[in-house]
């Protein structure tokens, strides 16, 4: 009996010892996120469990509840990012291909949980390695190849072919299949075959030192015994030791280093004279009387006036280039936006035309302060530890700068109704289920909404013990978010006491909640006087009046929406809206811990706690719109009921008009403040409708 | 023989450590807990990034180790324990540190990926935030000592150590040595939550369990630096000079690891700025008053 992700080798005795070791080092990342894990009520941090926030430091997968099908693909990249042995282990999650099938599988609690680490425990020790470990497969990994002009990074085609620009050969490059963030930012996941010659070194020119080879200027992996063309580039192969003499260690992208393109220069003025030549940019020594391809590259030929003011001075300008051959060397530093940081062309020795950089630079996009940088795109989740389980964020980096932002809900926009028609307890059951961060929120507004189509109404008992649970929900969802930005700003006392304390409230009743207050007012006071928070946090983030917002977002700003306050049972209860001023990621930290002290007293006012009951509508038929404060601001439902059943719902979310922030809040802040600038937004991507 | 000892000891302080980071990190308290986890690591396959810099990314962890040990050799445990004494040896430490910034560069660099790869020029660009701030208090330092040795240095401290004399220099030392070892609240180029790992983002198995030591190696530089410069070495009444050298860098280690637990990781753009207006304007008065009390009244 091995685990699926056994590593290879047969099983000796020192491999039992590890084995073992593995068994009792559980390093575990938490798919769809610890957060989540959290509102369903397990106690991952409890645990006999080391969670990491890289599934390359994880040798186990742990999928919390159903995982859904938005985040399969990513699921299976983030395991194959994991290094064998590996194994996964599934908490009510049904379903998970094309993740292979669980090691273990076990029921979502919290004994469910603990049973499964021990029976995992013996599995791994008895399974770890297996002799002929199989690969894991899944069309989520497969890369795609593209075609890109090393001159013009822009021209980018799913086909090879000649660049529109200047006529090279397109080459060849790997990037993941559209859609696969999976952990983000990694590399593609590489499995360490025993034969190291599989890894595609594209360009490193000493795997190319056979003597006597021909090899392609551009792409050292092709060698040939005789001379020809390069069957990538279709440039002319060049004899190794040429190539490797010119101490160009890698596969620059540069058709300009090309090996002629040393030493035969002097007196290319003379030779380029003639009006009306046509010569190679690249290759100045090709002069014909007509247009075509130069024989030595392939590239247009130009006119030769266009060439006619380089100065002699070829060998210079090269050290300019170095760093460009080595971003070519690292293409799987994939994305770059723009090649930048050159635009020297205009000056006087050093060839304008030769690179041409101005040129090749101009249309690309420029940082705030006017420099060239190169971009690059990287993307932050599904899984990425900090920000909301399910959230792709893709951040276009200008250095450490965020150019431009995207963020998207792999989870949202699921159907309200799973068919034409639906039972009341069955749509009020889909909605909580849907939610699995504010699952009692959804389930109040579900209720209250059926009820105003139905025209009934609840008792005053029930609408406080409603009030309450939606209430405690509040507590319990800000305690999650200060957990997480504790997760995400290296606050790990924040992080743990916070989890620690939403776990104990979520579930409890009037008098468990009781006991805790006082533990949840100190944390709430020691998070705000935390040292380096106000310097972490103030300034970050900031929104304006007019820009649209919900929730703890707009009410951090000054503004005025809170579903509640037209409430009279949360009126009776004592409720009172809270406000703060500033709009910057310190006033809604500060208004998420005033919210929990208001929740507190109205929680011990209500005096009791009911989770909302499926109203008893019988046969009626009507239209009804219910408003709700959920955690993250305020959610609507319009329900249409005939016959007792629910035929049409429509649903608007706080995430639905917070997530359109981002972009503004992002926009030319440092990495780690865009982060903190997102995190502060508490965005649940389950939430996202459109 | 000495040097035997001091390997030794260097082992089991960086056992100690592991063992209070992980309580750090994670909340768990374990004794035997690194050790598993160091075995666990043995037997994990040691992925290689497509396209990696090969040469970069096996190096990285390598030389960040070696840095690591060749500043623990000027650090003098007791008299007479200590790998080499050079008459420069608080230099050396300096020199054998500045090692770390390319270790680190080539770990962010090598393995081909985002996170990594920000990481380390984060780390590039942090590098006279704290570089300045780990010279310019040692020069205080040297001056009150009147020599770069660093067993000099203990002994300048007989009459009254140097957290007191120049208390100034040890506050910016040792936060500058936390940015240096990319401890919390300074972990930027680690940071979990914003790069998922940073440099050790794509480091598995074996190289993981390298890179994890060399960094355990290095705190306990930092310590052992810090213990030596200003809080009187081995120096200190009842227990035998190792004793005190053990107990003060433990204690000195544990703190620096636990402390980034109670707040939030500093901002880079805030981190540069203090350490580049404030941190080196202090540095430099404290060079200047410890020069004058050194000439005023010679302690």
């Amino acid at each position: 009996m091995t685990i699926a992700g056994a590593h290879a080798g047969a099983m000796t005795g020192l491999r039992r010892l590890i084995s073992t070791a593995m068994a009792r080092d559980l390093t575990a990342f938490v798919l769809p996120g610890a957060s989540v894990a959290r509102s369903m009520g397990l106690d991952l941090a409890g645990s006999p469990l080391r969670i990491v926030g890289t599934p390359r430091h994880a040798n186990l997968l742990i999928v919390v509840g159903p995982l859904p099908p938005g985040l399969r693909d990513a699921a299976a990249v983030t395991y194959a990012q994991m290094p064998r042995p590996r194994a996964i282990l599934a908490l009510g999650a049904g379903d998970i291909a094309p993740l292979p099938d669980a090691d273990v599988s076990a029921p979502l609690t919290r004994a469910g949980l603990r049973s499964g680490l021990a029976d995992l425990r013996r599995v791994i020790a008895a399974g770890a390695f297996r002799a002929d470990s199989g690969e894991f497969n899944a069309p989520a990994l497969e890369v795609r190849v593209e075609y890109t002009c090393p001159m013009h990074p822009e021209i980018v085609r799913d086909a090879p072919g000649d660049c529109p620009k200047c006529g090279m050969t397109l080459v060849p490059r790997e990037t993941a299949s559209d859609g696969h963030g999976g952990h983000g930012g990694h590399v593609m996941p590489r499995e360490d075959r025993p034969n190291p010659a599989d890894h595609a070194h594209a360009g490193h020119a000493q795997d190319a030192g056979g003597s006597g080879a021909y090899i392609c200027p551009m792409h050292p992996e092709v060698i040939s015994d005789a001379p020809g063309k390069c069957p990538k580039c279709g440039m002319n192969l060049a004899k190794a030791e040429e190539v490797e003499s010119h101490g160009h260690g890698h596969g620059h992208g540069h058709a300009s280093h090309a090996p002629s393109a040393h030493g035969d220069h002097a007196g290319q003025d003379d030779k380029a004279g003639g009006s009306g030549a046509y010569t190679c940019p690249m290759h100045p020594e090709v002069i014909s009387d007509a247009p075509g391809k130069c024989p030595k590259c392939g590239m247009n030929l130009v006119k030769a006036e266009e060439v006619e003011s380089h100065g002699p001075g070829h060998g210079h300008g090269h050290g300019d280039h170095g760093g460009y051959g080595k971003q070519q060397d690292h293409s799987g530093h994939d994305g770059h936006a723009g090649h930048g940081g050159h635009s020297k062309a205009a000056i006087d020795g050093i060839e304008p035309h030769f690179m041409s950089m101005v040129e090749m630079t101009k249309d690309q996009p420029r940082s705030s302060d006017g420099l060239q940088m190169d971009w690059i795109k990287v993307p932050f989740g599904p899984f990425f530890p900090g920000l909301p389980a399910g959230l792709r964020l893709t951040l276009t980096l200008d250095g450490d700068t965020v150019a431009a932002s995207d963020a998207t809900s792999l989870v949202g926009a699921t159907d309200l109704m799973d068919g034409p028609q639906m039972r009341v307890a069955d749509f009020v059951e889909r909605l909580a289920t849907m939610m699995p961060l504010s699952p009692v929120s959804y389930r109040a507004l579900a209720c209250a909404a059926i009820e105003v189509a139905a025209g009934v109404e609840p008792d005053h008992d029930a609408r406080r013990g409603r009030a309450a649970a939606v209430e405690r929900e509040r507590i319990a969802s800000h305690l999650n978010w200060l957990a997480e930005f504790g997760l995400q700003s290296g606050f790990l006392w924040l992080a743990a006491r916070a989890g620690a304390l939403q776990l104990a409230v979520q579930g409890a009743d009037v008098a468990g909640i009781a006991t805790q207050a006082g533990a949840i007012r100190r944390l709430s006071r020691r998070v705000q006087a935390a040292p380096l928070m106000r310097m972490r946090l103030r300034r970050i983030a900031r929104i304006g009046k007019d820009a649209p917002a919900s929730g703890p977002v707009d009410r951090a700003r000054g503004g005025g929406s809170d579903a509640r306050t037209g409430d009279p049972t949360l009126k009776d209860l004592g409720f009172e809206m809270r406000v703060r001023n500033g709009g910057d990621a310190l006033a809604r930290l500060r208004l998420r811990c005033d919210e929990i002290a208001q929740s507190l007293d109205v929680i011990a006012a209500a005096g009791r706690i009911a989770v909302p009951q499926v109203p008893d509508v019988d046969r009626v038929s009507g239209e009804g719109e219910a408003r709700i404060e959920t955690p993250r601001g305020t959610a609507s439902l319009r329900v249409k009921l005939a016959n007792g059943k629910v035929v049409e719902a429509d649903l608007d979310t706080p995430t639905d008009v917070n997530i359109a922030l981002v972009e503004t809040v992002t926009a030319q802040q440092e990495l780690g403040d865009a982060l903190s600038a997102v995190a502060s937004l508490d965005l649940s991507p389950w939430e996202v409708r459109g | 023989m000495s040097i035997l000892v001091v390997l030794l000891s260097l082992a089991a302080g960086a056992y100690a450590l592991a063992v209070i980071e992980r309580w750090a990190v994670h909340g768990h308290l374990s004794l035997t807990g690194p050790a598993w986890a160091a075995l666990a690591l043995m037997g994990r396959e040691s992925l290689l990034a497509r396209k990696s810099d090969r040469l970069f990314f096996e190096l990285g962890p390598v030389l960040l180790l070696v840095a690591g040990l060749m500043a623990v050799a000027v650090i003098p445990l007791a008299p007479g324990l200590i790998i080499t004494d050079l008459a420069t040896g608080a230099l050396f430490l300096n020199a054998a540190l500045a090692y770390v910034l390319v270790a680190l560069i080539m770990a962010g660099w090598g393995p081909n990926g985002a996170y990594a790869m920000i990481a380390g020029w984060r780390f590039l660009g942090q590098f006279i935030a704290y570089a300045m701030l780990i010279v310019m208090p040692i020069t205080a330092v040297a001056m009150r000592a009147e020599s770069l040795s660093t067993v000099e240095i203990v002994a300048s401290q007989a009459q009254l150590w140097n957290v007191l004399y120049q208390p100034v220099g040890f506050v910016l030392f040792v936060v500058a040595a936390m940015g240096l070892a990319w401890l919390p609240p300074l972990d930027l180029p680690d940071a979990t939550g914003e790069l998922a790992g940073g440099v050790e983002a794509e480091y598995t198995g074996v190289r993981l369990a390298v890179l994890r030591l060399a960094r355990m190696v290095i705190i306990l530089a930092l310590a052992g630096a810090t213990v030596t410069f200003y809080l009187g070495g081995w120096l200190g009444p009842w227990l035998p000079p190792w004793a005190w050298s053990a107990i003060k860098i433990l204690a000195v280690a544990a703190s620096m690891l636990s402390v980034g637990r109670y707040m939030p990781r500093i901002r880079e753009a805030r981190y540069l700025a203090l350490s580049w207006k404030l941190g080196i304007s202090l540095a430099l008065a404290n060079i200047f008053v410890v020069g004058v009390i050194a000439l005023v009244v010679p302690i």
